[in-house]
């Protein structure tokens, strides 16, 4: 028996409702992450040789972890590789404007830190800056969210967000998780 | 019944002018309303948010980094480049007449005279090779008896020299059997353990693993000689790992894994 075109066309109409509907939350959803968290995409492009990150310059392993500057900016710097993060922990003060820098030297990492408007990738190449405000202290899982091969699940870092008074750098800036 | 002026399907119109409007919408958002009320929080005006949303003008600047004042001490001074890959793949004749110098301890086909002593390069990637050559010459990694051997060699000669000795086959599983390493070590090996934070040891070792360039085949070399290498990387008595991929894995392993993860790899031909 063949079926009335008005079935069809009601039927037809339901699912894309449906259709419309699933989009629509998507996107309200990215709205919503966008205004009241605070997501935003990147604003500058710096790139940064992958091959020698190591060798020399701002990634290498002696500089890596939190630091402040002589003007009181604070940064943590972070390498991404498979299948760890270096440092594995970093401390930063809560409600003190700080800056994470990222890069990787081997393929595409992501990270978001729970709990906060932190999210970026970490593509080879490039060096991802994230600038925030931490307001919660204690210690915020970070994981990496872009799958970068078998061992991707183990992949996370610690960012331990102290009281101002708590952060205490030392003689040369520097502030380490295991120092404390 | 067919009028040529009037639409024949009306929804048309209505689906042209929903897409219309979710365009305008989008455009609306995605280029004044978001940027405005974002850069808001950032302290841009909105004129500015706009034409940063439109890339008329470019985001932050980058600002230089103030590097550190001490001297960089990499793990390593290997870089992989792709010719450098590429030439690792070629055996020439040159790797040939070098390995003479190595077969005193190496063997002549890169299966070590002594397992215990010497570790096998019959088989083992020559990327592997290359960088523990150019680790051993820099100092990154120390060693009584390969730091000098290696000291005459120039780049082109280790290259060769690793092309040379990855191309031999490994050595056959000997007749008298290993013990098994049981169920608990052969977990680590397949899925590491999430409670330690620790990735399995084959998402890096291994012919397809899609791990480090540099990660080395372990499987049929000597128990004595990975169980040697892990304590090393555990201690932190050997750090020529590039950002301590393998230090940060062999922290948290207790004598008695790295016993039984030795065994495991000793006896088996997969990895
Ligand atoms: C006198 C003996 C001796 C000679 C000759 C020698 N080696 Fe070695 N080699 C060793 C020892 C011992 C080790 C282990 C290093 C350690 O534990 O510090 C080693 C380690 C290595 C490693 C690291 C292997 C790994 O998997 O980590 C490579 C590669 C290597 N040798 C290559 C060579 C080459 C190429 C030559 C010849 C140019 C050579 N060796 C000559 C004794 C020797
Ligand atoms: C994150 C990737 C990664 C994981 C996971 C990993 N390794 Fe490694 N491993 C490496 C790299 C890279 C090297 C080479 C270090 C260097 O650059 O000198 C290495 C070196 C080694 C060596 C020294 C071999 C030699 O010939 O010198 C041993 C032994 C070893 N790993 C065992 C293990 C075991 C056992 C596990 C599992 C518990 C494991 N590895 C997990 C990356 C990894
Ligand atoms: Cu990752």
């Amino acid at each position: 028996m063949p079926i009335s075109e008005e079935i069809i066309v009601r039927s037809e109409l339901r699912w894309a409702a449906i259709s419309v509907g699933v989009v629509s939350v998507i996107m309200i959803a990215l709205i919503y992450a966008g205004l009241v968290h605070h997501i935003n995409p990147p604003s500058n492009i710096e790139r940064i040789d992958p091959k020698t990150l190591h060798l020399g310059g701002e990634f290498t392993e002696a500089n890596l972890g939190t630091r402040v500057s002589g003007d009181g900016q604070v940064t943590s710097r972070i390498v991404a590789t498979q299948f760890t993060f270096q440092p594995r922990c970093v401390v930063l003060p809560a409600n003190r404007r700080v800056t994470l820098r990222f890069a990787t030297p081997d393929v595409i990492h992501g990270i978001l830190v729970s709990g906060t408007n932190v999210n970026t990738m970490i593509v080879p190449g490039y060096v991802s800056q994230v600038h925030t405000v931490f307001t919660r202290t204690g210690d915020l899982l970070m994981p990496c969210h872009e799958y970068c091969g078998l061992g991707h699940s183990e992949m996370s870092a610690t960012v331990r967000v102290v009281p101002p008074d708590e952060f205490k750098p030392d003689a040369e800036g520097r502030v380490a998780c295991d120092a404390r | 019944m067919n009028d040529p002026d009037r639409l024949e399907q009306p929804w048309r119109l209505w689906a042209s002018v929903a897409i219309l409007s979710v365009f305008a919408f989008s455009v609306l958002f995605g280029f004044v309303l978001m940027p405005v009320m974002q850069g808001r929080a950032a302290g841009i005006d909105a004129f500015e948010a706009i034409c940063r949303a439109l890339g008329i003008t470019p985001g932050s600047p980058a600002a230089r980094q103030p590097t550190t004042n001490a001297k960089a001490q990499p793990a390593t001074r290997v870089a992989w480049s792709a010719d450098l890959l590429n030439s690792l793949t070629k055996a020439t004749a040159a790797g040939e007449s070098l390995a003479g110098s190595c077969a005193g301890c190496h063997g002549r086909d890169g299966r070590a005279v002594e397992v215990k002593l010497y570790p096998d390069l019959a088989g083992q990637s020559a990327a592997a090779i290359y960088k523990q050559l150019h680790d051993f010459k820099t100092g990154s990694r120390p060693s009584a008896l390969m730091t000098p051997m290696v000291q005459a060699l120039t780049e082109e000669q280790m290259v060769a020299v690793s092309a040379h000795f990855a191309a031999f086959p490994v050595r056959p599983i000997p007749a008298a059997q290993l013990p098994a390493a049981g169920a608990a070590i052969e977990g680590l090996v397949a899925r590491g353990d999430s409670g330690r934070g620790m990735p399995a040891c084959n998402a890096c070792h291994g012919d397809q693993s899609g791990g480090p360039t540099e990660a080395p085949r372990l499987s049929r070399q000597s128990r004595e000689y990975l169980a040697a290498q892990l304590r090393a990387f555990k201690t932190g008595e050997r750090r020529n790992d590039i950002y301590s991929r393998m230090r940060s894995v062999a922290a948290p392993l207790t004598e008695s894994e790295i016993d039984g993860l030795a065994l495991f790899y000793a006896s088996t031909r997969t990895y």
